[in-house]
């Protein structure tokens, strides 16, 4: 069994990557985020314009390596690069942009590797403000484009509810004959609620 | 500050720099000028590079390799080099009072990596007073 595993997050810009590997990293996260110069796609002061990165041992002493993509179409040529070795990702999408069902195209498109092989999970956020799309919506459109891989509302500045997607993930990877090609025996009992610290 | 929002006359005067640079040093063969986000401000790429493309790289690039500075400990990072077999890239962040554009010079092989050093660092410094004037400026009363 592998000790180390590459997990991803990725999603539109100010969707919260870089907060969910912060609200779940053991370590100060590395994150190279520069002055935001286009306010009209996302009103926040900085983005990350390469990569951050975090890391959390499960319970089982199995530490997870966390890799965030910079959100914006133009890094296009980061994600594959960070996608490399990568067991799963995390799509992150915001439901409160202009278009959330075409961002989760969008990233499922960049992505279908890993989620064909199920080693994917979305996590939409802002639903409390932003009620639509539905979670049915989301799930209609993965039918759609036939993927098949979970679908939860997430609060990315909450640790359980970061976690419990890490779980979500870590479970479809068991699953998956990709998961047991790359690991061989599992992560039977990796216990990610009891992560650390 | 939006890059879509620079004025025309200070777009006028980045580009004016950027030539400037592209002309006095004979192995150059490309220069861009790009927010530290990524976006393209002025380019003049020689051959295929596609300078939104480098544009977004140069941003991603600078910000890795200040990164990596700080994660060993050896103080500010200065310019980021890449030395390929067909010729070389060098990166360095626009010395403006904010940390907002960056440069990247495009070199063939054999150019001289001081003198591109120095060239690229002149231009960024013309670069951050262009900056620094239309910032200052936007903050004069009307």
């Amino acid at each position: 069994m592998s000790e180390e595993l590459k997990l991803l997050f990725a999603g539109a810009m100010g969707a919260g990557k870089t907060t969910a590997i912060r609200a779940i990293s053991e370590i100060a996260p590395i994150t190279t985020e520069a002055a935001n110069s286009d306010h009209t796609e996302c009103n926040k002061e900085e983005t990350t314009v390469a990569m951050d990165y975090g890391e959390i041992t499960l319970a089982t002493g199995e530490k997870l390596r966390l890799y965030g993509t910079p959100g914006q179409a133009r890094f296009q040529f980061m994600w594959p690069i960070l996608a490399t070795g990568a067991l799963g990702v995390v799509i992150l999408i915001d439901n409160s942009r202009p278009d959330p069902l075409a961002d989760l195209e969008l990233y499922l498109d960049a992505f279908r590797a890993l989620a064909d092989g199920g080693a994917a999970v979305v996590g939409v956020g802002r639903m409390d403000r932003c009620p639509q799309p539905s979670l049915e919506a989301y799930a209609e459109r993965l039918a759609a484009l036939d993927v098949v891989v979970p679908i939860v509302p997430a609060d990315v500045r909450r640790r359980d509810e970061v976690l419990t997607m890490l779980e979500i993930l870590l479970q479809q990877l068991e699953a998956t004959w990709a998961y047991d090609e790359a690991i061989g025996d599992g992560l039977s009992g990796h216990g990610l609620m009891g992560a650390h610290p | 500050m939006n890059a879509r929002a620079i004025a025309p006359d200070v777009i006028a005067a980045f580009d004016e720099e950027i030539r400037k640079l592209h002309a006095r040093v004979a192995g150059v063969i490309g220069c861009v000028l790009a927010t530290t986000d990524g976006r393209r401000v002025s380019a003049v790429v020689d051959n295929e590079a596609d300078p939104q493309r480098v544009s977004a790289m140069v941003g991603s690039i600078v910000a890795l390799g200040e990164t990596i500075g700080r994660e060993v400990m050896i103080g500010r990072t200065q310019f980021v080099a890449v030395s390929a077999v067909d010729g070389m890239i060098l990166l360095q962040r626009v010395p403006a009072k904010r940390d907002l554009l960056v440069v990247g010079t495009l070199a063939r092989r054999h150019t001289n990596l001081g003198i591109l050093l120095h060239e690229t660092g002149i231009a960024a410094e013309a670069a951050a007073r262009i900056l620094d004037d239309w910032l200052g400026r936007d903050l004069q009363p009307a």
